[in-house]
């Protein structure tokens, strides 16, 4: 099964989050479901950045932050050799950094041909 | 409410430290002990001691920095607090000690920031400032504080037409006030040409975090910064007459940048600095002077038309005509900035207000704005997440 | 100096290598920093040059510094083969140098960088110009390095995505050895190689005069 990126949905009044809120931005309501992210979203914005922090072994890495269909603006690595503003993206799920004894998964956004 | 004034500053050389943690804190805060009179010992009378650090713990291995600084600098048995609020820390200090007077707990409180950073290496400190991101939603992504300056930046640049000439026209006129100021870490005025235009400007001046260049950034700085607050109805005690704490405002905003609803807004710098006008019962054509957290060049424009001085998007063109420069319409970052000076987290809030105190007193010496009576200090927490806006007035002579 | 035969048995037979053709790189602070080839002469002054430096435990300096001085002491002395020299200068005073050695017509073996003057960074334009006399002009193939600073690992291993080649014996050491091939500098180069030729004579002559400089950052307080 592939792994999926979640939005957070107020069970109350429907508004999504990502991340994950402890409190509902809209209603203030306290449960929410998880709704899968869809594959496909737009690019805001992004850079490649050179001066990696602690644990990066390689020249660079690239960002974005995309807006999915359903309003959410969320960042994840960029795997597009040139990105543009308002370009259409794929959403995957992959490690985006090497932990000791943990890897963790994010999203990386992939130009769509 | 009482009214909050400065009667001492104190400030070290910003760059590489080589001293231990709490003598580094201990030199700015000696230095502003003196500067206001204060003689350590029985009958000091310092009441309130607050360090701001934000990477004590973390980079240094050492807590309690506050009850061990009180001890060392012998203000026993004054009370103490350490206050981490990323690197809005120096303001948030300022602000708990003038809330100690204001509220009359304390007569006279001694706030001290500072950070030591170049122990560990560049790659270490980016990691550990990027530790204030959202853990899951940035942090764990690799995202750290160049890289959402970066994205922030060339949003504005496409929404606004800010060219990056325009960023490296705000590191020159920044490095170029340092040169006046002995305490900044960076000697040196770049060319603007040669960081910008010539042949091998990427080589020499190349990016950080597209677009932003090694010369939009800030570097990597240890010192320390300290203030002597004390309530106005007794300020007579002191040396220097005091400058008035006329306003503070501070405000949150989203902690995952991405879920901003207008991603080219600093909504926190906005709200900060209306409140601390509000105060202070001041407007932005006001202020004589301002020190903006411009730890990258962007934000300088972008705060500068955040806290009113220009209308939005007017920011660049201000820098472009040189209105932003001592001797225009209104200087920004006479110390330096954060850009020239330096930027050691704790230290930054707290070095701003010296700053702005020296403006006001008129020692600013070859930086000094002319007849300034009214500074504004913006700090600028997490990216932009937590911001402290602080307006000093100079009493009537 | 009149060699005697056993003198002449201890040297090395040296190939003649093609010169590097000095050039000049305008800093981010408008100063020109001119790198041209020192020759054998050239090193009673970078030793003096250098030798502060043997004491800064501070970011790797001493070790650097301590190696370098040893390997330019060989050269002058004719007992290492086929090494070089690049020297950085600005205004004439000596802000950094690097030196290396070429091993045969295809490998060439990276000595050390050492950015006398800090921020402005001189070492990353010494080290790219080290490895284009390398790969440009002396025509090799590759180029062996080694790191003994984080920051050289940083700056060379990973910003130029060197090749690990633990196997092969670097000269410094044990150090693990990596490897700047052809098509790695020809990915590489546009962006991290800078300068402009030819340096008129003017600037030359001034970088040739190889002041000594005064004071050092890393040594607070010290005064030649």
């Amino acid at each position: 099964m592939p792994i999926e990126m979640s939005a957070y949905k107020c069970t109350n009044c429907g508004q999504l989050h990502h991340p994950a809120h402890f409190v509902c931005v809209k209603c203030g309501g306290r449960e929410f479901e998880p709704i899968p992210l869809d594959e496909e979203a737009t690019l805001v914005t992004y850079t490649r950045v050179y001066n990696l922090p602690e644990g990066y072994m390689k020249p660079f890495i690239s960002f974005g932050i995309a807006r999915f269909n359903n309003g959410l603006c969320i960042a994840g690595q960029l795997e597009t050799e040139h990105p543009a503003a308002g370009m259409k993206l794929r959403a995957t799920v992959g490690t985006v950094k090497e932990g000791i004894g943990q890897d963790y998964l994010g999203l990386i956004f992939h130009a769509i041909d | 409410m009482r009214e909050v004034g400065i009667v001492g500053v104190g400030h070290t050389k910003f760059g590489k430290s080589g001293v231990p943690f709490g003598h580094l804190l201990s030199l700015a805060a000696v230095e502003a002990l003196d500067d206001a009179g204060i003689i350590p010992g029985e009958g000091h009378g310092v009441d309130q001691v607050i360090v701001a650090s934000m990477g004590a713990g973390m980079i240094n291995r050492q807590h309690g920095v506050a009850s061990a600084l009180v001890d060392s600098l012998n203000l026993r048995p004054a009370m103490a607090e350490t206050v981490e609020n990323g690197p809005a820390s120096g303001a948030s200090a300022v602000k708990l000690a003038f809330m100690a007077i204001a509220s009359g707990m304390a007569d006279v409180a001694l706030v001290v920031g500072g950070e030591m950073m170049r122990v560990v290496s560049g790659w270490e400190a980016t990691d550990f400032v990027a530790t204030m991101l959202h853990p899951e939603a940035e942090y764990n992504y690799g995202l750290t504080l160049p890289a959402l300056a970066g994205m922030f930046t060339r949003l504005c640049m496409e929404k606004y037409g800010i060219a990056e000439t325009d960023l490296a026209r705000v590191a020159v006129k920044n490095h170029a006030n340092a040169m006046h100021n002995p305490v900044a870490h960076i000697q040196l005025v770049p060319d603007l040409a040669a960081i910008t235009t010539d042949e091998d400007a990427l080589i020499i001046n190349p990016y950080v975090a597209e677009p932003l260049h090694v010369y939009d950034v800030c570097p990597v700085s240890d010192g320390s910064a300290a203030l002597v607050l004390c309530a106005l109805d007794i300020a007579a005690r002191f040396k220097h007459k005091p400058i008035k704490i006329a306003g503070i405002g501070q405000a949150t905003d989203t902690h995952a940048v991405a879920e901003r609803a207008v991603p080219t807004d600093l909504l926190a710098v906005r709200l900060a600095a209306a409140k601390a006008y509000a105060m202070a019962g001041l407007q932005p054509e006001d202020v004589d002077v301002a020190e903006l957290h411009d730890a990258f060049a962007i934000l300088e424009i972008v705060e500068a038309e955040e806290v009113g001085f220009f209308p939005r998007g007017q920011g660049h063109l201000a820098v472009r005509s040189g209105a932003t420069e001592i001797g225009g319409k209104i200087p920004i970052n006479t110390s330096g900035g954060l850009k020239a000076k330096g930027h050691p987290l704790g230290a930054t809030g707290v070095s701003q207000l010296v700053e702005l105190t020296r403006q006001l007193r008129g020692e600013a010496g070859g930086r000094q704005v002319v007849g300034a009576k009214t500074g504004l200090a913006v700090n600028f927490g997490g990216f932009g997440n937590n911001v402290v806006a602080t307006i000093l007035t100079k009493g009537e002579e | 100096m009149q060699i005697d035969k056993l003198e002449q048995s201890l040297r090395p037979a040296e190939r003649e290598k093609p010169p590097y053709p000095a050039k000049y790189i305008t800093m981010a602070n408008g100063q020109k920093l001119v790198v041209h080839q020192a020759v054998r002469e050239d090193v009673p002054v970078l030793l003096e040059a250098v030798r502060p430096l043997i004491g800064v435990a501070k970011d790797f300096y001493d070790i650097v510094a301590a190696r370098l001085y040893a390997e330019l002491l060989g050269w002058y002395r004719f007992r290492v083969k086929d090494e070089y020299c690049l020297v950085g200068t600005i205004d004439g005073e000596i802000v950094g140098i690097v030196n290396g050695r070429e091993v045969n017509a295809d490998v060439g073996m990276s000595y050390h960088t050492m950015a006398i003057r800090q921020g402005l960074r001189i070492g990353a334009q010494l080290f790219a110009a080290k490895m284009e006399y390398h790969l440009d002009f002396l025509g090799e193939q590759e180029v062996w390095i080694v790191a003994e600073s984080p920051n050289g690992f940083k700056r060379w291993m990973i910003e130029y995505e060197l090749e690990a080649r633990p196997q092969t014996w670097h000269e410094l050491g044990g150090v693990p050895t990596y490897v700047l091939t052809q098509a790695l500098w020809q990915k590489h180069k546009g962006a991290k190689c800078g300068g402009r030729r030819p340096v008129s004579d003017e600037l030359l002559q001034t970088a040739r005069q190889m002041i000594l400089p005064q004071t050092y950052a890393q040594l607070p307080g010290w005064r030649r």
